[in-house]
C-alpha cells in the first residue's frame, strides 16, 4: 500500500511544489494522477522514493515512513521512470539482470528474464542485443520489464506510456491490469487520459502542488474524461486535499 | 551488492568503445616509450663507454704533462638504467664534465644543444605518457561516472531499490579504477618484459625496487585524477559541464602551475645568470694569471744568483717553487671559484626548492619530481654528479701540478712520457633507494592526500547528489 499524509515539499528557492497532498493507493488498486507539466506528480513520486525530502508530511510504502527507513521502504516498490535510457552498452538480458541483482533478485535465470521480456512484448531477437540501439518504445518495455522482475506489491510509473506505440500501450496496460490483479498497489503519474480511463480505479487531479479532484471508476463511468482534464487544469479554487481523501 | 556494482561498472567500460580506443593507444604509446627508451639507453651506453675509452686514449696519447694538463679529463655521468622508464633530464643537461687546471667544472653535449629540434618536444617517456595522455584518459573514465548516469536515468532506477548510495559510489570506483587499469597493465607487463629481455639493459634488485615505486607512483597519479573526475562528476549535473570542468583543472594541474611555480619562484628568489658567475670566475682568473707571471719573474729575479752558483740546486729549488707556487694558485682559483659556486649553488637551491614546493600543489609535478629521484635522473641527481666532480677538480689539479713540476728538464727540456697510473679517479657514491624513498615522501604523500581528498569530496557529493 502506498499512502502519502499531509506530504508537502517547497524547495530552497521558494518554490511550493506539493503542497499538503494526501492519498492513499490500496492494494489491488490503480491509482491514476494527472496534471500539467510542473504540477507535483514527479515530484510525489520523487518523495516515495526519497529522492528528495520531504518539507513535512509522510510518505508511506507499506506502513513504513519513507524519510526515516529509505532502504527498507524501497524494498516494497518497483519504479518505471519516462525515458530511462538503461545501459546502451549492455543487452536487454544484461541490463535486466543488473537491476534484478540491485533488486535482490540473485537467482533469477536467463529464461525467467526471457519470460519477463516475452511478457512485456519485447521481440525475442532483441534479448540479446545492446540497448543503445533500441527504440524509445523497447527501452520503455525494458523498463517495465525491469519492474515486473521486482515483482514488488507497489510499482510507482511517471509517465510510462510516453513514447509507446498504439500496440505496446495496450501490452503494457494489461500488464498493469495484471499487476492489480495480483494485489499491487500502481500509481501512475501521466496524461495518457484514455488509456488512463480503461484501467484505473480511481484517477486524481493535481494543479499547483495540490491534488484538486480525486473520482473513482464508477464515477468516472459517465463523464467525459476529456472535459474533465481541461476543467481541472484551468485555474479554480483548489479543493482540501483533506476533504478528497475522506 | 557491492560485487554486482563492481561488475556492471567494469563490463559497462569494457564494451565501450572508448576502452577499445584507450587500450590501443595506450598499448602503442607505452610500448613505443618503452622501445624508444632501451634504445636511446643503449645508445647512451655505448656512447658513454666509447667517451670513456676515446678519454683515455687521448689522454695517453698526449707528449707530455703539460699538454695533458692543456686537455684537461672528461669526467662522463654513466646513463641511468631506469632512465628508459623515467627519462628526466638526461637529455637536457650533458652528461659530461670537462675537468682542467683552470675552468670550474661544468656539465655540457647535452642531448639538446648537440640538435635542439629534440628540446622541442622533450622525452617520449613512460612518465611522460603517464602524466600527459593516461592522465586524460582517467578524466575520459570518470567525468560522467556520477552525472552520467543521472542523464540516462540508470541513477534514479538504481536508487529506487534497497541500494545505498555508498555503497554504489564507491562500487563504481572501484570497477571504474580496475576498467582503467586494465588497458595499462597488459603494455605495462610487455615493457617489463622487453626490459627484461633486451640485451645490454641488467636491472639490480634495487633497480627492481625503484621500477616497482615508480609504477606505484603512476598509479596513484592516475587515482588523483580518477577520483577528481568522480568527484566533479558528483557535483555537477551535466556530463558536457563536467568533462569542461575537468579539462580546465587537468590544464591548470599539468600545464600552468608546473610552469608558473618556476616562474614565481624566479621572482620570488632571483639569481645571479651562469653568464654572470663565468664572467666572475674569468675575471679572477686574469687576476692571478698576472699574479702568477709577476711571482715566477720575481723568484727567478731574487734566485738568479743561485742559478750561477749551483744549477743544480737551483733546478731542484725551482722545480719546488713551481709546485708549490702553482699549486697556491690554482687553489687560490679553487677557492674563488668554490666560494662563488657555493653561493650561486646555495641561491639556486633555494629557488629549485621554492619553485619546487609551489608546484607541488599540482600532482604532475609531485609525478615529475618523484618518479625522476627514484629512477635518479632528476635535477638532484646531476647537481649531486657536479658536486662529485667540483670535489674531484682539486684533486686532479694537485697531482697534475705534482706531475708538471717534476716534469721539467732544465738540461734537455725534454719532458718525460706521461703515465696515468697514479692518476687519481672520479668516483661517486651512490643514492641508495632508502635515501631516494626519503626524498620522495613528500611526493607520495602529496599525492595519496590528493586522492583522499578529491574521493572524500565524491563521496560527501554523492550522498546528497540529486538524482532527478
Amino acid at each position: 500500500m502506498l499512502e502519502a499524509i499531509d506530504l508537502t515539499k517547497r524547495y530552497e528557492d521558494g518554490e511550493l511544489a506539493l503542497d499538503g497532498l494526501t492519498f492513499k493507493v490500496e492494494p489491488g488498486e490503480i491509482f491514476c494522477m494527472f496534471g500539467a507539466n510542473g504540477a507535483g506528480k514527479t515530484t510525489a513520486i520523487n518523495l516515495f522514493l526519497n529522492f528528495i525530502p520531504a518539507t513535512s508530511g509522510t510518505a508511506l510504502i507499506e506502513g513504513i515512513d519513507v524519510a526515516k527507513d529509505p532502504l527498507k521502504a524501497k524494498r516494497h516498490v518497483s519504479f518505471v521512470s519516462e525515458n530511462v535510457m538503461l545501459y546502451g552498452n549492455f543487452t536487454a538480458v544484461q541490463n535486466l539482470d543488473y537491476f534484478s541483482r540491485l533488486a535482490g533478485k540473485r537467482t533469477l535465470k536467463k529464461k525467467d528474464y526471457a519470460e519477463v521480456l516475452d511478457r512485456v512484448g519485447l521481440q525475442k531477437e532483441a534479448f540479446d542485443r545492446r540497448v543503445k540501439n533500441f527504440s524509445k518504445g523497447m527501452r520503455q518495455k525494458l523498463g517495465i520489464a525491469i519492474a515486473l522482475v521486482k515483482d514488488a506489491p507497489n510499482v510507482l510509473l511517471d509517465e510510462p506510456t510516453s513514447g509507446l506505440d498504439p500496440q505496446s500501450g495496450r501490452e503494457f496496460l494489461e500488464i498493469l491490469v495484471q499487476m492489480r490483479d495480483k494485489g499491487k498497489s500502481v500509481f501512475m503519474s501521466t496524461h495518457d487520459i484514455f488509456r488512463a480511463k480503461l484501467i484505473a480505479d480511481r484517477i486524481g487531479f493535481m494543479r499547483r502542488g495540490r491534488l484538486v479532484m480525486m473520482k473513482t471508476a464508477m464515477e468516472l463511468a459517465h463523464e467525459d474524461l476529456t472535459d474533465l482534464y481541461i476543467q481541472y487544469m484551468e485555474e479554480q479554487p483548489a479543493q482540501p486535499s483533506a476533504a478528497l481523501s475522506a | 551488492m557491492l560485487r554486482d556494482i563492481i561488475k556492471k561498472e567494469i563490463l559497462d567500460n569494457i564494451t565501450s568503445p572508448k576502452f577499445v580506443f584507450t587500450f590501443l593507444l595506450c598499448t602503442i604509446l607505452i610500448l613505443l616509450s618503452v622501445y624508444t627508451g632501451v634504445t636511446n639507453y643503449r645508445a647512451e651506453k655505448k656512447e658513454h663507454t666509447a667517451s670513456l675509452a676515446l678519454n683515455k686514449k687521448n689522454m695517453e696519447s698526449q707528449p707530455n704533462f703539460s699538454s695533458l694538463a692543456g686537455i684537461g679529463v672528461k669526467v662522463s655521468k654513466p646513463p641511468q638504467v631506469l632512465g628508459t622508464v623515467v627519462n628526466g633530464i638526461e637529455e637536457a643537461v650533458g652528461r659530461v664534465a670537462p675537468v682542467n687546471i683552470v675552468a670550474d667544472p661544468n656539465l655540457v653535449d647535452s642531448k639538446y644543444s648537440s640538435n635542439p629540434v629534440f628540446a622541442v618536444f622533450g622525452p617520449l617517456d613512460l612518465m611522460f605518457i603517464v602524466k600527459i595522455v593516461l592522465s586524460l584518459f582517467a578524466i575520459l573514465f570518470t567525468y560522467d561516472a556520477i552525472v552520467g548516469e543521472k542523464e540516462k536515468g540508470t541513477l534514479k532506477l538504481a536508487l529506487s531499490n534497497e541500494v545505498p548510495r555508498d555503497r554504489l559510489i564507491l562500487g563504481k570506483a572501484i570497477g571504474g579504477y580496475i576498467s582503467l587499469l586494465l588497458p595499462l597493465l597488459i603494455p605495462l607487463v610487455l615493457s617489463l618484459i622487453i626490459l627484461l629481455i633486451t640485451p645490454d639493459i641488467s636491472l639490480g634488485g634495487e633497480d627492481w625496487g625503484r621500477l616497482l615505486l615508480i609504477f606505484l607512483m603512476f598509479f596513484l597519479y592516475l587515482s588523483v585524477f580518477f577520483s577528481l573526475g568522480l568527484f566533479v562528476s558528483a557535483r555537477t549535473s551535466r556530463s558536457s559541464t563536467s568533462f569542461l570542468v575537468l579539462l580546465f583543472i587537468w590544464v591548470v594541474f599539468v600545464m600552468v602551475i608546473p610552469k608558473v611555480a618556476v616562474i614565481t619562484a624566479g621572482q620570488i628568489r632571483p639569481i645571479p645568470s651562469v653568464h654572470e658567475i663565468t664572467a666572475k670566475k674569468d675575471a679572477f682568473l686574469q687576476q692571478i694569471q698576472t699574479e702568477s707571471q709577476k711571482g715566477y719573474l720575481d723568484w727567478v729575479q731574487k734566485n738568479r744568483t743561485d742559478a750561477q752558483k749551483d744549477p743544480k740546486a737551483f733546478e731542484e729549488k725551482f722545480r719546488q717553487f713551481l709546485q708549490n707556487y702553482q699549486q697556491e694558485m690554482t687553489s687560490k682559483i679553487d677557492e674563488n671559484n668554490s666560494a662563488i659556486e657555493r653561493d650561486y649553488q646555495q641561491r639556486k637551491r633555494a629557488q629549485q626548492n621554492l619553485a619546487i614546493n609551489m608546484s607541488r600543489i599540482s600532482p604532475a609535478s609531485a609525478l615529475t619530481f618523484g618518479s625522476m629521484t627514484l629512477a635518479k635522473t632528476g635535477v638532484n641527481d646531476f647537481d649531486r654528479f657536479l658536486a662529485s666532480v667540483r670535489a674531484y677538480k682539486p684533486i686532479y689539479t694537485k697531482w697534475i701540478n705534482s706531475k708538471l713540476a717534476q716534469s721539467i728538464n732544465f738540461q734537455t727540456g725534454e719532458q718525460p712520457k706521461i703515465s696515468l697510473d697514479d692518476m687519481p679517479q672520479h668516483t661517486i657514491e651512490p643514492e641508495w633507494l632508502s635515501r631516494s624513498l626519503v626524498r620522495t615522501i613528500p611526493d607520495f604523500a602529496l599525492l595519496a592526500v590528493m586522492i583522499i581528498v578529491f574521493f572524500v569530496g565524491a563521496y560527501v557529493s554523492f550522498l546528497r547528489y540529486d538524482v532527478r
